[in-house]
């Protein structure tokens, strides 16, 4: 039987004393967590370890003895450590030796019943594991989420020890509140003996945050009160407001910064991570923001680009009528309907002069439009690109009105042609049984249903071709929009603060632990050093991702394909039945 | 070593099961077994005149597809005026509707339960739907190579040939589908006509020929079969004259080939039959004699 003592590394030098520290049984494992040095009172020593088994939860206690010989070893010491184990009773009672100067360690396990037992083995095998305690303390342990399919069991075992030793560490802080200059009838050696780590600025924040948070959270609830008022919920307000990005964008943040200046305190260390990915999240969102908007309010840039967006706008306007034209003539040597063809060419050519007329009226305030835009960046830079994305959407309201038409007429075919051709083969489509049955219809219903059919098919060539342009026109403006919410999510879900964590304190996300041998003679224990395994960034990605705001299409390629094919209307944004689940 | 046992058992008697075990191997059967043969069961002997006059649905339906072509190609030549193609058509309508209630004394309307209304109606529903559509039909096909529109009549048109009614009992017949394709056949045609009145009466012409007359002849056929031997004949005739007209070598290799049809093909399967030698046995996988149709329906 192995019998693992952690010691940390900061107790090595300790002058002797006593181990204080926890036994874990099912892995049979000792964890040191401090040394106590002489002179102490018994009783006093065992008050100190009831308070801080009430306050940890942890069941603190006596391990062994802690001989830290300069010199030769007094017979009087040995003697006297070994009448300890009689005032502490502990099982088993531990006497860990480091002698001159540290080249040779030494660990006995006493145990009382051990005798009794009469298959038990002779001798325990010790194996001394060095941790730092500091960074076992402030590490936080991310099991495996995978495991092997082989040897699964011995790995969820040695995770569930491990995670005992981290657990044990982190839980029992209150050992640490002391160092050596405080005036106590207990002297304790540990991480933080030498002095206890703290900042005023960081102390001064803490004091200061509960009553920022707590009217920064009043003024927050009203204004969500403001926001989920009645006037907000009408018809068309409530349209607009589920179809424009930046009132996604602006009740998302709303909510994160509900989530940040929240009263409650954190519950647990994923929470409290969270919260910080946000704060992290939204102050570089509104860095950004500012440098847009000083970038943007400097040496009249607006001026500049309300002066571009016009021409641009009728630029495009124009290309469009020189496409439509081309259309209506013999596009790429096609066949098409010519009747149809002229029909379909001057209904989108007409809605192209509405539409430059539509320009021509908003030029003159395209300036002020902007200017106002402009100042939105001071909310964080996602909010400018979704305004941003809006007015794409807005300004190319013509082309999505072409898309509309183009795969309402471009469906009406598909699916008139489809049932046609069942009535062609005499079978149709049994909804009951969800199956194509074959069916005897009246000479009649033949005879109109061949001729629509007839003609369908020869007027599909034109209706394809005009849907394939607009949804061409269609599917560019939606691919501008996706990389912009594909921005907007990236700012809104990176973790920041993991990553810089990750970054500069590689030990604060812990993935696993290794091992290196320091000595490994016969009849020695053998002495390991565990270090910490830092988390790779892909799993600190994929655990500490925010959520989204989920405004972008979630189909696969395959759906919007079919759904292309089928001229099913796609959109930038997820429809709301999408949205449930 | 071997011969020891088939000695033993030549008093045992083989028996054909398979839940007995026997001393035989796996493959034996005795003498008896050729016993069961049977040869030519469900032959059926033919009579000659029988076949040719059964063949002659065949042959209405060659020519009805060869009368239009005609008709098409005259109206395309301008040749035909479409006046006096649609007063023939519609006089020639009226004609077999009264004969179709005469011929049985309207039994079969009395049966089918379909009332002279509701005739009037479906005529009504084939005439203003073609004539509405006609203007549309007229420039269908503009900007499609006239080649195209001749292979897809004719691929039509064949398949309407082949997924015609004659009254064989096979899974390839559908009534449905031949009907549809002669429609898309005509109206394809229709749309090279140079006017939309053209392309009325063509489409018009093509209900009457395609899905009108086909009912008549099966009635005639059933109740006056001496009546149709002479239709079918004048019917020929016509349509041999018309494409006479047209082109005497088609016109010759169409006869030919109504000819053969007729006569040298019912011929032939009558000689084939003397070779036909079908057996049967007690090898034969089991067939269900039972009309199972009433525990489906």
């Amino acid at each position: 039987m192995v019998l693992k003592v952690f010691f940390p590394t900061c107790c090595v030098s300790a002058v002797s004393g006593l181990l204080v520290g926890r036994w874990v049984p099912e892995q049979s494992s000792a964890v040191v967590l401090a040394v106590l040095h002489f002179p102490f009172i018994p009783i006093q020593v065992k008050q100190l370890l009831a308070q801080v088994r009430q306050a940890s939860q942890v069941g603190v206690a006596v391990l062994g003895t802690w001989c830290h010989c300069r010199q030769e070893p007094e017979e009087s010491l040995g003697r006297f450590l070994e009448a300890l184990g009689a005032v502490f009773p502990h099982e088993p009672w531990l006497r860990l030796c480091r002698e001159r100067g540290g080249a040779f360690w030494s660990c006995e396990v006493t145990r009382r019943q051990a005798p009794t037992a009469p298959g038990a083995p002779g001798e325990d095998q010790v194996m001394l594991i060095f941790y730092d305690q500091r960074q076992v303390l402030l590490s936080q342990l991310h099991p495996p989420t995978v495991l092997p399919d082989r040897q699964a069991g011995a790995t969820t075992a040695s995770t569930g020890g491990l995670a005992a030793v981290f657990d044990t560490v982190a839980r029992s802080e209150v050992l640490f509140r002391s160092d050596r200059f405080d005036e106590g009838p207990v002297r304790l050696s540990h991480w933080q003996s030498e002095g206890v780590e703290a900042s005023i600025l960081a102390e001064l924040a803490k004091r200061a945050s509960g009553p920022v948070c707590l009217l920064l959270a009043s003024l927050l609830s009203l204004v969500s009160a403001v926001s989920a008022c009645r006037v907000f919920k009408l018809w068309p307000l409530s349209f607009l407001g589920s179809k424009l990005s930046t009132c996604e964008q602006l009740r998302h943040r709303l909510e994160h910064l509900t989530l940040i200046f929240s009263t409650q305190k954190a519950e647990n260390p994923a929470q409290l991570m969270r919260k910080a990915d946000t704060v992290a999240s939204v102050l570089l969102d509104v860095a950004l923001g500012l440098m847009l908007l000083s970038w943007l309010h400097g040496r009249s840039r607006i001026g500049h680009l309300a002066d571009a967006l016009v021409p641009v706008a009728d630029h495009v306007a124009e290309e469009l009528q020189h496409l439509l034209q081309w259309l209506m003539g013999a596009p790429a040597g096609l066949k098409m309907n010519r009747a149809l063809d002229q029909v379909l060419g001057r209904f989108f050519l007409y809605h192209i002069h509405l539409w430059i007329s539509y320009i021509h009226l908003m030029s003159p305030f395209v300036e002020h439009i902007l200017w106002h835009v402009g100042l939105s960046a001071c909310l964080g830079l996602t909010v400018a690109l979704s305004l941003l994305s809006d007015i794409i959407a807005l300004l190319t309201f013509h082309i999505y009105c072409f898309y509309v038409y183009g795969a309402r007429l471009y469906c009406l075919k598909i699916h008139g042609l489809s049932s046609l051709w069942r009535l062609f083969r005499g079978k149709k489509w049994n909804v009951l049984r969800q199956r194509v049955d074959s069916c005897s219809y009246d000479l009649d219903q033949l005879f109109i249903g061949t001729l629509l059919f007839t003609i369908l098919l020869f007027l599909l060539p034109t209706t394809a071709l005009y849907y394939l342009v607009f949804t061409l026109l269609r599917l560019l403006v939606v691919t501008v929009q996706g990389l912009i919410h594909l921005l907007v999510d990236l700012i809104n879900s990176l973790p920041l603060y993991s990553l810089g964590l990750r970054l500069c304190r590689p030990y604060r996300l812990a993935a696993g632990v290794k091992f290196r041998v320091l000595q490994h003679e016969a009849g020695r224990p053998l002495r390991l050093l565990m270090q910490i395994n830092p988390l790779p960034y892909s799993r600190v990605v994929h655990t500490y991702r925010l959520p989204s705001c989920g405004c972008h299409p979630k189909h696969s390629w395959g759906a919007l394909c079919r759904k292309l094919f089928f001229g099913e209307l796609i959109y930038p944004w997820r429809q709301r039945g999408d949205k449930q689940d | 070593m071997c011969a020891q046992p088939v000695t033993n058992t030549k008093e045992v008697k083989w028996q054909k099961v398979l839940y007995e075990r026997q001393p035989f191997p796996d493959n034996y059967v005795d003498r008896r077994f050729l016993e069961e043969l049977r040869k030519n069961i469900h032959a059926r002997k033919y009579q000659y005149w029988a076949v040719v006059f059964e063949s002659s649905v065949v042959i209405q339906q060659l020519c009805s597809v060869c009368v239009f072509v005609v008709i098409w190609w005259y109206m395309d030549e301008g040749l035909l005026a479409p006046h006096w193609l649609f007063g023939t058509g519609l006089a020639s309508s009226l004609i077999g509707y009264v004969l179709f209630d005469l011929i049985d004394g309207g039994e079969g309307r009395k049966k089918s339960g379909q009332t002279r209304w509701a005739d009037l109606k479906s005529a009504l529903v084939f005439i203003t739907f073609t004539y509405g559509f006609s203007p549309v039909l007229k420039t269908l096909t503009e900007s499609v190579s006239t080649d195209t529109i001749y292979a897809m009549s004719v691929f039509m048109l064949l398949g309407h040939l082949i997924f015609f009614d004659y009254g064989a009992n096979a899974a390839i017949v559908s009534s449905t589908l031949s009907l549809n394709m002669a429609i898309f056949a005509s109206v394809c045609l229709a749309s090279r006509l140079p006017r939309s009145l053209h392309a009325f009466i063509m489409v018009t012409f093509a209900i009457q020929i395609f899905a009108l007359w086909p009912m008549l002849q099966k009635k005639l056929k059933a109740c006056t079969p001496r009546s149709y031997v002479g239709v079918t004949l004048l019917f020929a005739f016509s349509a041999l004259g018309g494409l006479l007209s047209i082109s005497a070598v088609g016109a010759i290799l169409f006869a030919l080939l109504l000819m053969s049809i007729s006569c040298l093909c019912p011929f032939y399967l009558i000689r084939l039959q003397l070779f036909k030698e079908n057996i049967h046995g007690p090898w034969d996988e089991a067939e269900i004699k039972e009309d199972l149709s009433r525990f489906l329906s």
